[in-house]
């Protein structure tokens, strides 16, 4: 009968739906290109930036490849030379160590742009080292580099390059100096303080995290039973309980840590204790939420039996109830806690200590490769976090 | 042990949505007897067993466990009461993650200090009390394993070695069976049979299939709508009563 009736009403409706269906279908397409025009001008989107600005992210991705982890002590050999670049300046006279390297130039007045021919003579044998141009101020600028032979002897050409020339600038400016300077490392390698600082920031990350946790698990434990549906709405006040409790939880997991963190800042100061208070507040809504949502999911048919056995309730909790959301609740936290350090690495930015806190100012001071190096220990600990917690959760299941 | 005397009087349930699951059900039960219930789904087989130990508190009438009126008890003197009633339910319900050992052990709580709990403590010679139980349902080697990993069979049995902790003088198995395949059934059935016959321990039994009614029952008690259309001996139920209890479309089927 059924099977009749359909297409009868359907031979009925074709000419209109058609119709009003690609009205629709049109209407749709416009409504869709006006939200998302809309959305190209507000979010100012600049695709030519993306090429244009390869220039100054390059350094950054250069430096993300040569984090500053290990380093050796060096040892050099420094040796100095007045150049004159204006002929009418006489150059300056640097008194050579007779004992030490010596050297020698071309000239020692030679104008910009000029070349210039530097021996070295008793250097350390087989080094490398770099040519420095020095302005009246004590500017360095690499010009240029050389390796010594097996008498420790080498020979290079420098250009003279345009300087600024001081701000005494007049004709003393034109008295600048080359300086050679030969380096190798000595001693074993070790950990660059850098590394040392980060490694430190790092741990104080994971604990920021571990203290916020705990923090949180000791609230949220015994608030969850409150916003548990199953044990709580069986009278009045138990219902409006666990609606305060479960709207409590709602809007405190809905203010970002980030803006906890700072409201903690300006509490109780820059550092990690802020970030632990609010990496805690966020967390205790996030896991309250997490264990209630366990407990009404646990199966009554164990608290039944264990209550018909004439056990007493604390018997029936620890022995029908407990055994059920233990393994849960010991994943949901360290779940947590593998969320918290992946967020304090964030909050680190905004004062709350940790990690984040040298990364933003190893950025700021464009120190990159400082900054490849907190970037790369992030990376590092969060992903073995995720793994270990994967690992421990799987076995609590 | 020796089995108890029950006696229900006017029994009636009425839940809050007004639902009426026992109209006015009046009934004893003799020491040592097997009385199956049978009955449709939702005939209120289920709401009767959990009057008798009070999981679900009756709206009327009387239920007299060995001459102490049972609905008169306060929390605390029912809790007593029960410690001598096993129940054994459909689904097991035992603790699935916690070891056999534990659920067994369980049990015994109700003659055991709460704070204990808190140490998970149980003294040995109760450990002793929970093995020999295990193996009188034939499953010793299972102490120390999960609870889950256990066969719908073994599950069960391990229902009734947890019963079996509280010495009890009556059994309350609220459809024992019907989560099991016929052949489980039956070695199940047996081990309820033989505390009746054995330990003398009165059992109440709700089951689905009429042949296992038959089979295991010394009285049966066929309930629909929360009242009793039949209570006499497995033989007299033929033809013209099973389509009374089960309905006139209802074809009976045999179960090995």
């Amino acid at each position: 009968m059924k099977e009749q009736a359909l297409p009868a009403q359907r031979s009925s409706l074709p000419p209109l739906r058609a119709g009003f269906r690609s009205v629709r279908f049109l209407l749709l397409v416009l409504v869709l290109v006006a939200i998302y025009g809309y959305g190209w001008r507000v979010t100012k989107v600049d695709l030519p930036a993306l090429t244009t600005g390869t220039k100054f992210v390059r350094p950054f991705v250069v430096d993300l490849a040569r984090p500053d982890v290990l380093t050796r002590e060096t040892k050099s050999q420094d040796v100095q030379i007045g150049i004159s670049t204006n002929p009418a300046v006489p150059p300056e006279q640097i008194p050579l160590d007779p004992t030490g390297p010596q050297l020698r130039v071309s000239t020692t007045v030679a104008p910009v742009g000029s070349m210039l021919t530097v021996t070295g003579m008793g250097f350390r044998p087989e080094t490398s080292g770099t040519l420095f141009w020095v302005n009246r101020i004590g500017n360095r600028q690499p010009v240029g580099s050389f390796q010594t032979d097996l008498q420790g002897a080498f020979v290079a050409t420098v250009t003279v390059p345009e300087v600024f020339q001081g701000p005494d600038a007049g004709a003393q400016g034109a008295q600048q100096r080359l300086l050679v300077h030969a380096s190798w490392p000595v001693g074993p390698l070790r950990f660059s303080p850098t590394m040392v600082l980060v490694a430190e920031k790092i741990v104080e990350t994971v604990f920021l995290a571990l203290m916020g946790t705990t923090m949180a698990v000791i609230v949220a434990v015994p608030l969850s039973f409150l916003g548990a549906r199953n044990l709580m709405t069986r009278n009045p006040l138990g219902t409006t309980i666990y609606y305060l409790t479960r709207s409590y939880f709602n809007i405190l997991r809905s203010i970002e840590p980030l803006i906890l963190a700072i409201i903690f800042t300006v509490w109780v100061g820059l550092g990690p204790f802020a970030g632990v208070l609010a990496l805690g507040l966020h967390s205790i809504a996030a896991l309250g939420k997490l264990y209630s949502e366990q407990i009404e999911s646990i199966d009554p048919g164990p608290i039944e039996a264990i209550t018909a056995t004439g056990a007493k309730p604390l018997q029936v909790v620890r022995y029908a109830v407990v055994p059920q959301i233990v393994p849960q609740f010991i994943a949901f936290t360290i779940y947590r806690w593998d969320v918290n350090v992946r967020l304090s690495t964030v909050i680190g930015f905004v004062g709350g200590g940790g990690i984040g806190f040298i990364l933003q100012q190893y950025i700021n001071l464009l120190q990159y490769r400082q900054a490849a190096t907190a970037v790369w220990a992030i990376a590092l600990v969060v992903g073995a976090m995720d793994y270990f917690s994967a690992v421990i959760r799987e076995r609590a299941m | 042990m020796s089995g108890a005397a029950v006696r229900v009087e006017h029994l009636t349930k009425v839940y809050a949505d007004g639902t009426v699951a026992l109209r006015d059900l009046s009934f004893g039960v003799a020491p040592g007897e097997f009385l199956v219930i049978i009955g449709l789904s939702g005939s209120g087989k289920s709401t009767l067993m959990r009057c008798i130990n009070r999981l679900i508190d009756p709206s009327g009438g009387k239920i007299y466990i060995d001459d102490i009126d049972i609905t008169a008890l306060d929390q605390e003197e029912m809790r007593k009461v029960r410690r001598r009633m096993g129940m054994i339910f459909q689904q097991f319900n035992l603790v699935k993650r916690t070891s056999v050992l534990t659920n067994v052990l369980a049990g015994r709580l109700g003659y055991l200090p709460p704070a204990w709990a808190l140490l998970n403590y149980f003294p040995k010679d109760e450990v002793n009390r929970a093995m020999a139980n295990l193996e009188r349902v034939g499953i010793p080697l299972k102490a120390r394993t999960r609870a889950d990993q256990l066969s719908g069979g073994q599950q069960q049995r391990v229902g009734i070695a947890r019963a079996l902790m509280q010495e009890p003088s009556l059994i309350l198995a609220d459809e024992p069976v019907a989560s099991l395949d016929p052949a489980t059934s039956h070695s199940v059935l047996k081990y309820v049979e033989e505390l009746n016959k054995k330990d003398g321990i009165t059992v109440l039994c709700s089951l689905h299939f009429l042949s296992l009614a038959r089979r295991y029952g010394t009285r049966i008690l066929a309930v629909k709508a929360g009242e009793i259309i039949f209570d006499g001996l497995p033989a007299d139920i033929d033809e013209e009563r099973f389509k009374q209890i089960y309905g006139e479309e209802a074809v009976e089927v045999e179960i090995a």
